[in-house]
């Protein structure tokens, strides 16, 4: 029995195509591990596998130590909470029954629910429009409430994909920075993109580092510390481009350039 | 609160429809009123509230505001059912509803657990379930036009009769028939009211929640059909309540799942009481088929809430 959430070589096929090629992935408890890589990689069916959403045609997914394929979606949930890369709630509830909906796992009283998922609004700073509908509320708004959702679920793992997604940068930066809170609480995180520049905010400059895990056309291609000297090259040869690498007020960023140095 | 008042006010609106139509003279009063027009209020009252429940559920469940019975192939079956008993004409003994209801009854469930077997399947996604839903009722259809084109007009004219749907004239013994289906129905949908919350978000990601998404759409597509079929073998497949009400109870008390499930069942119960009962007014010598009324009332009225607004 191992802790942690370890994809262990699998491997999905699609309609003739493969979607994930042996990918044996670790994440220890409380690691935080992005999953970078260009469109069509296979991250969302890496994170999809992870949930136990969908079933690889070969190896498995184990969350501590158990096949996630072989747990009821009420064990999981108390083990793993996703945010997909739209939560896409079309009818008009409120902000707190939306994240009451995060509270069915446990067995409580409705009281008990909308009590815990106060106090998750209340820590993403999103009390104020708890009553409100999820369908009047920002971008910014809606991904605040989908964040206290992850919180309500109380999970020790939690699973985003694309958070970013339709946020402008001050939002990025914020999700992003709680989702270094969420990190820092001791939770698990892995964490789809393919912007790696905003991972710089989910720690306090100084202190331990994301892992960043590249993904391409299904297959892992490196797998090291968002300080290592080599991630520019690595992500440059990922997204064929040339990457520079610079640091401004402590924080690591990465530039594209063309690779034939920008004559066109 | 809102929801309550809307309770009061239905249980109101029930109690008052056995006393709507055309005056009773003294010496049949008793009778007319309490063997004919108060069983058939019970009985509009189950049917109603049956129906619009359904309709609520399938609405969340498959995430479309046009889900109805008739999307998981439980109307068509009835009708297949019921046609097929019209026209192999083991029907009719004088009062003969009883082969015909049994009849539409086993073909509802039959098409209908077709579509439920289907929602089992783990590969299976929500609109797959819609269409084959689509793809059932049209097979059972198909099959009902085959058996019209063989039939005589005798039996033409009682099937299209059917098809209207009205209440029948069945007295208590119908009620009490009717009461455990339309209890088991409605007991066990309104106990899957937390899992359908969660279902707003899509079902994938409520199974990341921690609902079975795959049992809860099974059971709540058996438990429905199992309670439509019973309506639709009694009445034909009235139409529109399943879609009208939940409109309507969503654009008066809100979406939460909370108030609109149990909602659904106390307007739906009130709404086709006094569609039953408004067909005595209209017509007080030959009875309209209040299939009709349900549509000449419910479209308007839902037309008007949509023009309104968002609540």
């Amino acid at each position: 029995m191992t802790a942690g959430l370890t994809l262990d070589t699998v491997t999905v096929r699609a309609r003739g195509r493969t979607l994930l090629d042996g990918v044996s992935l670790h994440v220890a408890p409380g690691e935080f591990v992005a999953i970078v890589g260009p469109n069509g990689a296979g991250k969302t069916t890496l994170l999809r596998v992870a949930l136990g959403l969908m079933r690889p045609d070969a190896g498995h997914a184990r969350v501590e130590g158990h096949d996630v394929a072989g747990l009821t979606p009420r064990e999981r949930a108390a083990r793993l909470a996703w945010l997909p890369q739209r939560l896409e709630t079309a009818e008009p509830i409120t902000a707190l029954e939306q994240v009451v909906a995060a509270r069915y796992r446990f067995s409580e009283s409705r009281r008990a629910s909308e009590a815990a998922a106060q106090r998750a609004l209340t820590e993403v700073g999103a009390q104020d429009f708890a009553s409100r509908p999820v369908t009047e509320l920002s971008g910014g708004e809606r991904q605040r409430v989908a964040m206290a959702g992850l919180l309500a679920q109380e999970t020790p793992w939690v699973l985003l994909d694309e958070p970013a997604n339709f946020l402008d940068p001050a939002q990025q930066m914020e999700l992003y920075t709680r989702m270094g809170q969420l990190w820092r609480s001791g939770r698990g995180l892995l964490c789809v993109t393919h912007d790696v520049n905003v991972l710089t905010h989910v720690r306090i400059p100084g202190t331990r580092a994301p892992r960043v895990v590249g993904l391409a056309q299904g297959r892992v291609m490196f797998d090291v510390g968002y300080d290592a000297p080599e991630l520019g090259e690595h992500l440059g040869a990922l997204f064929r481009v040339r990457m520079h690498s610079t640091s401004v007020d402590g924080h690591r960023v990465f530039v594209g350039l063309p690779r034939d140095g920008g004559a066109r | 609160m809102r929801f309550w008042g809307l309770v009061v006010l239905c249980a109101l609106a029930c109690a008052v429809a056995p006393f709507m139509g055309p005056g009773l003279s003294a010496d049949s009063a008793d009778f007319i009123f309490w063997q004919l027009r108060v069983p058939r209020t019970l009985m509009a009252m189950l049917v109603g509230g049956t129906l619009s429940l359904v309709g609520a559920v399938y609405q969340s469940l498959f995430a479309n505001p046009l889900a109805a019975p008739s999307t998981v192939g439980t109307t068509a079956g009835a009708t297949l059912g019921a046609l097929v008993a019209i026209v192999l004409g083991i029907r009719l003994a004088p009062d003969g509803m009883p082969l015909i209801t049994a009849a539409a009854f086993v073909g509802a469930l039959g098409v209908s657990f077709v579509v439920a077997a289907i929602a089992a399947g783990r590969r299976v996604r929500m609109n797959d379930v819609v269409l084959a839903g689509i793809a059932c009722s049209m097979a059972a259809g198909a099959l009902a036009s085959g058996l019209q084109f063989s039939a005589d007009s005798a039996e033409l004219m009682a099937a299209t009769r059917w098809a209207m749907g009205h209440l029948p004239q069945v007295g208590y013994s119908g009620v009490l028939l009717l009461t455990p289906f339309a209890l088991v129905t409605v007991v066990g949908l309104l106990a899957l009211t937390r899992a359908l919350e969660v279902f707003i978000a899509g079902e994938e990601h409520a199974e990341s929640q921690g609902v079975p998404v795959r049992r809860v759409r099974t059971v709540a597509i058996g438990l429905g059909a199992l309670g439509v079929a019973a309506c639709v073998a009694w009445c034909g497949p009235i139409a529109f309540v399943e879609l009208i009400v939940p409109h309507i109870v969503r654009r008066t008390l809100g979406v939460s799942r909370r108030v609109l499930l149990p909602g659904s069942v106390v307007v739906g119960a009130a709404f086709l009481a006094w569609c039953d009962a408004s067909t005595r007014v209209f017509l007080p010598v030959r009875e309209l088929p209040v299939g009709v009324v349900t549509a000449a009332l419910g479209a308007p009225l839902l037309v008007y809430l949509l023009a309104r607004g968002r609540p």
